[in-house]
């Protein structure tokens, strides 16, 4: 195979790329917790502020800005009246409020002591019948939404039963989805070139699947940073950050000392393994694809520290000329080329004559594959095209990889995916569209999935505030659709 | 059904057995610097494998004990075999691992102390028993749970020379205390 060649003959898909919406996008939660509304004098409203804030810093990891601090007693929400305001409303005090987490109720009392109202305004003996004297402060324990509203009308729907609240559409939702601008940073970066790293792991996953060695799945590594130094214009050096490419070795592995599945079915044409789910000749998800990706980078990057490769698996042309490319120079000169190519003798001749020479000269002999010196660790900031949403466990395997970002085509989704976080509803570009121009438009609420879809969950395990590790997923929309999508097709781990 | 005793007491011993050879795995861990999780694989009474977390030597964050134990069962065993093996685990495994033992249709996992960041079986998701095209699996929590987190502790305690910038812990004392004495 000549590699030189099939890279200049890699058609990119045709469509468009939209992130995938986290869980707590699609589903919100609703999170409530205990606070203490607190009733003070109007007139010291600014020093109660100050005092509370010096005494109980603010945590800015929880934002609780979508909380008024203060209610006036008109806008204390009727289900609180009864319990907050005794006798008529009153414009000589107002209540403020202690979000969690919950100071110690003397302690708090005692700071607030000095604010406390006047007393022909304070409250009757009911609530504390024994600490009814002339300026003391009571405690209201009350439930308020501890994170902002998605929309207006959650907002309001909180106002009138828990506690006022404001909703502002620029509040970047850090803790249930990436900040929106790094999200399009990423997202225009990937635009320009994901049709195509998509095309290349689509030719990976047929290497794959006609070697008989795995399923049709494929996985293509890019280095964003690495890209961004490439000529986008010189067209034949368009692979030239991608760090490693890896197809699905499911039935290729020997195991109990018998022969593979790969080594049974002798011949060409895909494996016969794969037009069923047997779990028992699957193979283990760390020979999938990502993981596959995943082992070739660690390898190189042991190489690179002067350790050993130790592939137990033969690597198909590609991925062989994109590994060896990890660890040599991206930028060869004519004369050099000849004798230091690290490419196998047996693709070298094709190398040297059809790699792209590089315009600069300057340039010394730097791996693809980022150092540890330079940063390089594990898959940090790289981006991993796949032709298909990547199973549960290798969805977390990008995020122990610490890859940045996930892209997959729609037609890829699977059964078993571990990425989607939500089904696909209406015709989507047009929704996409609609969404994109009005950003502040209200989600619907709690959307049903169409009964016609296929039960599956969604884990959209991307980009989960419980996780540790986030990555940032985009699904690929092609223009064109020829085939069924893999959702409706055998149901494995991709 | 009737239990017997004696057969009970023999099960106990035998979790009590296992486990205390996950944790010798783990500790393992911690004498070349890995985080210290350690497992063991357990078919017909036998450890077939063993492991402990490798991500640091191999420079692959998803060499976890787990893979590794599976993959020393597999040079002698096919994986078929893993539908009648359980798994002791210092450690309840992580998103990534419960999703790989339900594939390997694993038939039960035994662990110490619980993974509250990562946590694949009841901890941040519930992978052995959500819907899935692999049979669930049932999990047991909390066999030497105090033994598993102090040797977490003993790793978190170490300066980490690899890390870019390493953070001194030179007054660090090792918390030997339990909030919940159970």
């Amino acid at each position: 195979m000549d590699v030189q060649e099939v890279l200049r003959g890699v058609k990119p898909l045709l469509g468009q790329v939209v992130p995938v919406r986290t869980v707590q996008e699609t589903r919100p939660r609703e999170e409530f917790e205990d606070a203490y509304a607190v009733e003070v004098n109007v007139k010291n409203a600014s020093k109660v502020i100050k005092v509370l804030d010096n005494a109980f810093p603010r945590d800015p990891s929880r934002p609780l800005n979508h909380l008024r601090r203060f209610a006036k007693h008109t806008q204390i929400p009727d289900e609180l009246r009864p319990v907050l305001i005794k006798g008529e409303p009153s414009t000589q005090t107002i209540f403020t409020l202690i979000t969690p987490p919950l100071p110690d109720a003397d302690t708090l009392r005692e700071l607030l002591a000095p604010f406390a109202p006047p007393s022909d305004s304070s409250q009757s003996s009911e609530t504390q019948p024994s600490q009814d004297t002339t300026g003391t402060i009571h405690l209201h324990t009350i439930r308020i939404p501890t994170q902002p509203p998605l929309n207006i009308a959650q907002a309001e729907k909180w106002s009138k039963t828990m506690w006022p609240v404001v909703f502002n559409p620029a509040t970047p939702r850090a803790t249930i989805a990436p900040p929106p601008h790094a999200l399009s940073c990423v997202h225009e970066s990937l635009k320009p070139k994901a049709g195509r790293y998509l095309a290349l792991a689509r030719i990976v996953a047929a290497e794959a699947e006609k070697s008989g060695v795995g399923r049709g799945v494929g996985a293509v590594v890019v280095d964003p940073e690495l890209e961004a130094t490439i000529d986008a214009t010189d067209d034949a050096r368009w692979a030239d950050a991608i760090v490693a490419v890896a197809g699905d070795i499911r039935y290729a592995r020997r195991e109990g000392g018998a022969v593979s599945e790969a080594e049974r079915h002798q011949g060409t044409g895909p494996n016969p393994n794969a037009q069923a789910y047997n779990p028992d000749v699957e193979g283990g998800p760390e020979l999938h694809a990502l993981m596959h990706a995943v082992d070739l980078v660690a390898s190189a990057r042991r190489k690179q520290a002067g350790g050993e490769m130790n592939q137990s698996i033969p690597l198909t042309p590609l991925e062989e000329f994109f590994l060896t490319q990890s660890d040599a120079p991206v930028h060869q000169s004519a004369e050099e080329s000849d004798n230091l190519s690290p490419v196998p003798r047996k693709y070298q001749k094709t190398e040297t004559e059809a790699y792209p020479m590089p315009t600069d000269t300057d340039s010394t002999r730097v791996p693809r594959l980022r150092s540890r010196e330079q940063g390089g660790y594990l898959c940090t900031d790289l981006d991993v095209y796949m032709t298909h949403e990547p199973c549960l466990c290798c969805s977390m395997g990008l995020l122990l990889s610490r890859f940045r970002a996930v892209i997959f085509p729609r037609q890829g989704r699977m059964v078993a995916g571990g990425i989607a976080s939500e089904p696909v509803i209406s015709p989507v570009p047009v929704e996409e569209a609609e969404e994109a121009s009005a950003p502040t438009s209200d989600p619907p609420e709690q959307e049903e999935a169409p009964s016609s879809e296929a039960s599956r969950p969604y884990y959209g395990l991307h980009w989960r505030k419980e996780l540790n590790w986030r990555a940032m997923g985009f699904e690929f929309v092609e223009d064109e659709i020829t085939e069924k999508s893999a959702e409706e097709g055998v149901a494995f781990h991709a | 059904m009737p239990t017997n005793l004696s057969d009970m007491a023999q099960d106990d011993n035998k979790h009590i057995y296992f486990m205390k050879q996950a944790l010798l795995m783990g500790e393992k861990a911690l004498e070349v610097g890995e985080t210290p999780v350690g497992c063991v694989l357990v078919y017909r009474g036998q450890i077939v494998g063993s492991g402990m977390n490798d991500t640091n030597k191999s420079m692959n964050g998803t060499r976890h004990a787990e893979f590794i134990a599976i993959d020393e069962m597999l040079r002698a065993y096919p994986r078929s075999l893993l539908r009648s093996t359980d798994l002791y685990v210092t450690v309840e495994p992580c998103v990534m691992c419960a999703s790989a033992l339900r594939q390997y249709q694993i038939r039960a996992v035994y662990f110490g102390c619980s993974n509250e960041r990562f946590g694949g079986t009841g901890s941040i998701l519930s992978l052995h028993s959500d819907t899935s095209i692999d049979p669930p699996y049932p999990v047991y929590g909390g066999l030497f749970g105090k033994q598993a987190i102090m040797l977490l502790r003993r790793f978190y305690i170490q300066e980490n020379e690899k890390a870019p910038k390493p953070r001194p812990k030179k007054h660090r004392e090792l918390n030997t205390k339990f909030d919940d004495e159970t």
